[in-house]
């Protein structure tokens, strides 16, 4: 090759391309090498000529092309780091914000911010992230994807992937000139230099319009679900639940509170079935359930209940929790509620149990108050459902000792318990 | 990557001359002045050796591991026909052949033993047999119920007899390899590299069991109720980043002497670089598998160990050798130019060799206080990891530097009179190659 | 006068053979994918695939349909075939990333033959594996739970479980093997394009274009891709220990002996690449001579492998012998149970499989004959497998069959459900690789260019 005007084109395509009209703007020059030892020879030269919008085009990378072609080091394992590092820092922030901070919530007795737990989760994220930066970040670097450019009107570039190394400068370089390029190019020892055009119909450089309908409409898809989820999440719906896999959620079973036409009531609770007792609830004896005897009211105690200093003690915690509020402590009457109503303004005072001036608990048989601590009497309720029978007893056994107590005289204590003791002063109305 | 090679620059300096012979004496000094030191020191302290032993073994477990980690690369590079490490690796064989004088050296920790001596491993004190409760002649209640059944095996006779045994096994290894090698030095026959790859199967089979059962015999044992399936392999992991490390600084000190500037260059540098990366990675891996699982198992018989580690003054020695061992190392040495500027490689060898030593410390000294226990009036010795963790103490001593100095001395020494004739291979076929050696 | 001129006319057979070479090499890998009608042999082993997958279909049905019942798990062994599977699978994807990422890192340019399938067979090894933590809660539908999203209950992750760290774990590993591996393609998938367009066939144009990106082999693209390239090798790495390794945590992290032990994650890693390997070349040795890559994946190269399924074998081994006498020393009386009870309980069958298919079998590549017999090698490597799914097996059933009340002690076998569902997964593993292998570069061919000695052609020295 003596001249530097391009080669012939031709029919099978060897020179610029089938058909493709060179009426187009230049875009640049594309030399081919032998070998890649050739190519890097080329790339120095052209790099040592001062050019800086050229490339190489290789089927796999070339050792020692970077340093010929003065490729700059990439900062690509800066940003990884900075992404590992937030990756770190995110793992990190996640767990300790969700179970320890918003949420904490005891799992076998482990702390809720335990830092050996918490690292195999950290490490993943730093490694996902990283991983991330890695891969967008190249993509990115190197302004991929970009399915074309201009070069692949050449068809030997089309072969890159192949067998081919390929030199390309571009035009607008500085340095380009229509006949020293050419002419650097093939002392560099190309076998040949081809012109790369601009397509001149412009039409083919846009993306048919069947791709981008393709990529609208398949985003547009892609967004359904998300749509349906933030109707979902912002609406109401008196709907019930889908069930999926129904498993047990809809259970033959009937309730109890539930409305059933197979009965005439219209009810599923059949109630209590006439003439039955429950096990354990017979309740025969009448002392010790009624405190009844005979019909009348019991004046002892039931004999399963041996009157011992225990059951005085029970009777009077008893009787502390459950009688004091009202009847007060020494069972007078003026307990934490009426005294509570006196406070706001009112009178209102509880039974006295002791006086013996008005002996009205006094002089009631056994069987009398265990029934009025089970039913109630005008205002006070029935304590049958928080008291159970035995410990109404041991009441029953503490007020007869309040109401000894409280009316008793210096001669019912036994003389070796008497010094020191003197019989207080009648208390005023 | 490239099948490039390099010949030897003809004005290389490949002779070690006499600095083997000088090395041995500056090693040979140093040891004799600081054991002697320690010994004075020792008999000063007046505690029956117990603290000048504890630091024996440790140190001694230090200059061990080195050679283990050192002689790893040795066996390695034959296995998987290995070609960047050619240039360094007569000085890893030379190091390996340090184990005949390192096992004798242990022989200090080892007689005793043998001797009757019962403060340094409590497996040798009878109170670890100790039993509370007899009835008809036979044990009912021991004191350690979980240690009584191995004290055949934690014994002094069978713990000497294993001893041997790892010595012999890493003498005969090393021997062979180092042999083999200066055999390759004169002949050339590559038929001696093939030779040296059908061994080095074999070889690290018997490298590994005997690594992990002298880490379980001379370090577990420690703690004898206490255990850890990955201790060796842990250990292994530590020994070969105090191994790289050294060979960083042996490597670079033999360059100091005018030798071998032309042949080991940055891009080896970068290489054992990265060895000390991805053991620093490892060790750090084997490290936390094991304490996160006995953590998370919360199992008493293995957190105990860990108890005492962590709680107290121990809890900042740990905390050091996290960051000092692990992180540090890790971040600073992934960049490319941390491995392959020498000074800054150098830092970090000599940072990983202090740090390595403390890892060891903090394997071995929580089992130095070793609290009474008291029953039916007699005072027993409960043995080690026992008591309040908040009155186990550090307690660094001037002894601890010492041996480990008088120590470093010994393996300089031993290693200084391997250091004779090629300090490269100058015959093996993998050499060109090596010099070749190229990063990306 | 150009001086390629100058050389073909000095040298004139030299000029153009190291394209010739390239040119080679992009056929041989491109026919397997070009070839108008596929292999007989090819469709044979794809139709007994999918009836294997269609099997596993079925047993999917009807697990979550009717429910975990429908398997042999019970009380107390709880977790049986479905979590064997789950880390046979997990543990055989990971060769894959180790031949791409590992071999890389250590300049092993061997590898360039096998990395493409290997890491193909990585991304669906994973695929498979996923499969079954997920059905085995019984309830998938709520999996999307384990990923941590705004509700109005508060309702997040237990982070501190090992079953959560799988989760993080096993997404990374089946994303970073995805984007490694596409990464790898897409060079190869630009070659495909080329030919395609070279040929007339324009949808398969189309189609690997896109997915190609457009890459054109810009020097200065590849500068960036090759950094990429080892970055992402060098985050693989450590991420193949550490998804193993918490896959082990399910175990180790109990208190179940047999169980609770602390060289589980490099145990299990070694063991995974043991695995890994084996099955790489389970399929690999009957590829390459169906399809004439004989002398892409050399002999060599399977040498090669069959010296590290020897290595991670015997440090499978080393963990055996160490568990052995740990469960001695410790002096645990539940621990030392545990191992006897391996060797003579009920499964005693299944560990003896274990112990000869693990250990045993391997030490066979101790000898130069038997690494170069290829068909050896391919029934070695299917036992190797064997034996691996045994492991796992063996130290799931049997420290459950065996737990610390001897009231509770049961036995397992599995329901037609339980074999359905994992030969579905066969089924499913081989027609996806099938599938790659008819339709995707099976072999790097950049890189296989790029390791060949004609890739200095040229150079000056």
């Amino acid at each position: 090759m003596t001249d530097t005007t391009h080669e012939p084109v031709h029919p099978d395509g060897n020179g610029n391309g089938n058909g493709h009209s060179d009426a187009g703007e230049l875009y640049g020059l594309l030399a081919e090498y032998d070998t890649p030892g050739e190519l890097v020879e080329a790339a120095r030269k052209v790099r040592d000529a001062g050019y800086t919008e050229f490339d190489c085009y290789s089927p796999f990378p070339v050792h020692g092309i970077d340093e010929a072609m003065g490729i700059k080091r990439t900062i690509l394992p800066v940003l990884v780091f900075c992404g590992g590092a937030a990756g770190t820092v995110g793992g990190v922030l996640l767990q300790w914000w969700c179970n320890a901070y918003n949420w904490p919530w005891n799992i076998s007795g482990k702390p809720t911010w335990s830092q050996p737990a918490n690292l195999p989760i950290a490490f993943e994220t730093t490694i996902l992230l990283a991983v991330f930066t890695s891969f967008f970040g190249m993509w990115i670097l190197n302004k991929l994807p970009q399915v074309w450019h201009p070069f692949f009107r050449n068809d030997r570039f089309n072969q890159v992937t192949d067998d081919a190394f390929l030199l390309g400068i571009e035009a607008r370089d500085r340095r380009f000139d229509a006949e020293a390029t050419p002419r650097l190019l093939k002392d560099a020892g190309a076998l040949r230099v081809d012109d790369v055009h601009y397509d001149p119909d412009p039409s083919t450089a846009r993306m048919p319009k069947w791709i981008t309908a393709f990529i609208v409409a398949s985003t547009a898809f892609a967004l359904i679900p998300f749509a349906i989820a933030a109707k979902a999440r912002t609406s109401h719906s008196s709907e019930p639940h889908f069930h999926i896999f129904p498993d047990m959620d809809f259970q033959p079973k009937i309730k109890s509170d539930q409305a059933l036409d197979l009965f005439d009531d219209g009810r599923a609770n059949r109630g209590e079935i006439g003439g039955t007792v429950a096990r354990g609830s017979l309740n025969a004896d009448d002392v010790f359930y009624r405190g009844l005897d005979n019909g009348q009211w019991t004046t002892g105690y039931p004999k399963q209940l041996p009157l011992t200093d225990q059951l005085m003690k029970r009777g009077r915690n008893r009787f502390e929790i459950y009688c004091s509020p009202c009847h007060g402590y020494d069972g007078r009457g003026a307990g934490a509620i009426p005294q509570r109503v006196a406070a706001g303004g009112g009178a209102w005072q509880a039974r006295n149990l002791v006086d013996a001036s008005n002996p009205v608990a006094i002089s009631m048989p056994n069987g009398q108050l265990f029934n009025t601590i089970s039913n109630g009497y005008n205002t006070m309720m029935g304590y049958a459902a928080q008291i159970p029978y035995a410990d109404r007893w041991a009441i029953v056994l503490y007020v007869r000792a309040l109401q000894r107590s409280q009316n008793a005289s210096l001669d019912d204590i036994p003389a070796d318990h008497r010094s020191g003791m003197q019989m207080p002063e009648a208390p005023t109305k | 990557m490239s099948a490039l090679q390099k010949t030897l620059h003809p004005e290389e300096k490949y002779k070690a001359g006499k600095m083997g012979a000088g090395l041995m004496k500056i090693g040979g000094g140093i040891a004799a002045l600081f054991l002697v030191l320690s010994v004075i020191l020792s008999v000063i302290r007046d505690d029956h050796w117990k603290r000048f032993l504890y630091s024996y073994v440790i140190a001694w477990s230090y200059i061990f591991s080195i050679c283990v980690g050192v002689f790893w690369l040795v066996l390695l590079h034959h296995l998987v026909r290995g070609r960047w490490a050619t240039v360094v690796r007569r000085i890893c064989e030379a190091m390996s052949m340090a184990f005949p004088v390192v096992f004798a050296a242990g022989l200090v920790f080892v007689i005793p033993l043998l001797a009757g001596y019962q403060d340094l491993y409590y497996w040798a004190h009878p109170d670890a047999a100790a039993c509370l409760h007899k009835v008809a002649g036979v044990c009912e209640k021991a004191l350690h119920p979980t240690l009584v059944h191995k004290l055949g095996w934690l014994s002094p006779g069978f713990f000497a007899v294993r001893y041997v045994v790892y010595g012999v096994a890493f003498t005969v290894m090393a021997s062979y390899f180092h042999k083999k090698s200066r055999e390759q030095d004169d002949s050339g026959d590559p038929k001696i590299s093939e030779q040296l790859r059908v061994a080095s199967g074999p070889a690290m089979i018997a490298y590994s069991l005997v690594t992990c059962f002298a880490a379980f015999d001379v370090l577990m044992s420690m703690a004898p109720q206490w255990y850890s399936t990955i201790y060796g392999v842990n250990f292994w992991g530590s020994a070969c980043v105090g191994g790289f490390s050294a060979l960083a600084l042996m490597v670079l000190g033999i360059q100091r002497t005018g030798r071998l500037t032309h042949s080991v260059n940055p891009e080896h540098y970068h290489d054992i670089g990265k060895w000390m990366f991805a053991f620093t990675f490892f060790w750090a891996y084997t490290a936390f598998s094991q304490f996160m699982l006995q953590w998370y198992g919360n199992i008493p018989e293995e957190t105990v160990w860990y108890k005492y580690r962590l709680f107290g003054e121990w809890q900042w020695v740990s905390i050091a050798i996290l960051i000092g061992f692990w992180a540090f190392p890790f971040v600073f040495l992934m960049s490319r130019w941390t491995k392959r500027i020498v000074p800054s490689l150098v830092l970090f060898a000599v940072w990983q060799l202090v740090f390595h030593w403390l890892d060891l410390y903090w394997n071995v000294m929580p089992s130095y206080d070793w609290q009474p226990a008291f029953h039916e009036g007699t005072q027993l010795v409960a043995g080690p990891l026992t008591g309040n963790p908040l009155y186990h103490h550090v307690g660094f001593s001037a002894l601890d530097i010492t041996v480990w100095i008088g120590l470093i001395g010994v393996l300089l020494a031993a290693f200084g009179r391997n250091l004779q004739g090629n300090l490269i291979p100058v015959k093996d076929p993998t050499l060109g190659l090596s010099l070749a050696h190229e990063n990306m | 006068m150009s001086t390629a001129d100058a050389t073909a006319e000095s040298h004139p057979e030299a000029a153009g053979k190291a394209r010739e070479a390239f040119r080679a090499i992009t056929r041989d890998v491109a026919w397997v994918a070009e070839a108008p009608k596929p292999h007989k042999a090819w469709v044979a082993v794809l139709g007994i695939a999918l009836a294997l997958f269609a099997v596993g279909i079925y047993s999917i049905y009807v697990l979550v349909t009717t429910g975990i019942g429908v398997w042999g798990n019970s009380n107390t062994v709880d977790w049986a075939w479905d979590i064997t599977n789950f880390v046979w699978w997990i543990g055989i994807g990971h060769a894959g990333t180790l031949i791409s990422a590992v071999l890389f890192l250590t300049r092993q340019t061997w590898r360039v033959s096998i990395n493409r399938s290997a890491e193909a067979m990585t991304i669906f090894a994973v695929m498979c594996a996923g499969l079954f933590p997920l059905l085995h809660t019984g309830r998938p539908w709520f999996a999307w739970w384990m990923i941590p999203h705004p509700n109005d209950m508060q309702m997040w992750p237990q982070f501190r479980s090992p079953l959560m760290w799988d989760v993080f774990a096993v997404s990374t590993y089946a994303t970073t093997s995805i984007l490694f591996w596409f990464m790898g393609l897409v060079p190869d998938l630009a070659t495909f394009r080329d030919r395609s367009a070279a040929r007339g066939d324009t949808i398969r144009a189309i189609i690997y274009g896109a997915l190609s990106l457009g890459w054109r082999g810009s020097a200065r693209q590849w500068h960036r891709y090759e950094r990429a390239y080892l970055i992402l090798a060098g985050l693989a790495t450590p991420l193949v220990f550490s998804v193993h390794s918490v896959v082990s945590f399910d175990f180790a992290t109990s208190q179940l002996p047999g169980w609770h032990t602390t060289i589980f994650p490099p145990y299990f890693v070694a063991g995974a690449i043991f695995s890994g390997f084996a099955m790489v070349f389970t399929l690999l040795i009957p590829a390459r001579h169906l399809f004439n890559l004989k002398h892409i994946i050399k002999d060599e190269h399977v040498e090669a492998a069959c010296k590290i399924m020897l290595g991670t074998g015997m440090m499978v081994g080393l963990a055996y012998a160490t568990e052995f006498f740990i469960a001695w020393y410790s002096g645990n009386l539940f621990e030392g149970f545990a191992f006897i009870n391996r060797a003579f309980g009920p499964f005693w069958w299944a560990y003896f499989l274990m112990v000869g298919c693990n250990v045993i079998v391997p030490q066979a590549f101790w000898f130069k004959k038997v690494r170069r017999a290829p068909v050896i090698i391919f029934v070695l490597c299917i036992l190797i497998n064997v034996g691996m799914w045994f492991e796992r097996f063996v130290i799931i059933a049997t420290s459950l069959a065996r737990t610390f009340l001897p009231a509770q002690w049961s036995y397992y076998s599995p329901t037609r459900y339980d074999i359905g569902l994992f030969v579905g997964t066969i089924g499913l593993f081989f027609t996806l690789f099938l599938l790659f292998f008819r339709y995707a570069p099976v072999i790097a061919i950049s890189e296989v260019k790029g390791a060949m000695p004609e890739a200095h052609a040229g150079k000056k020295h």
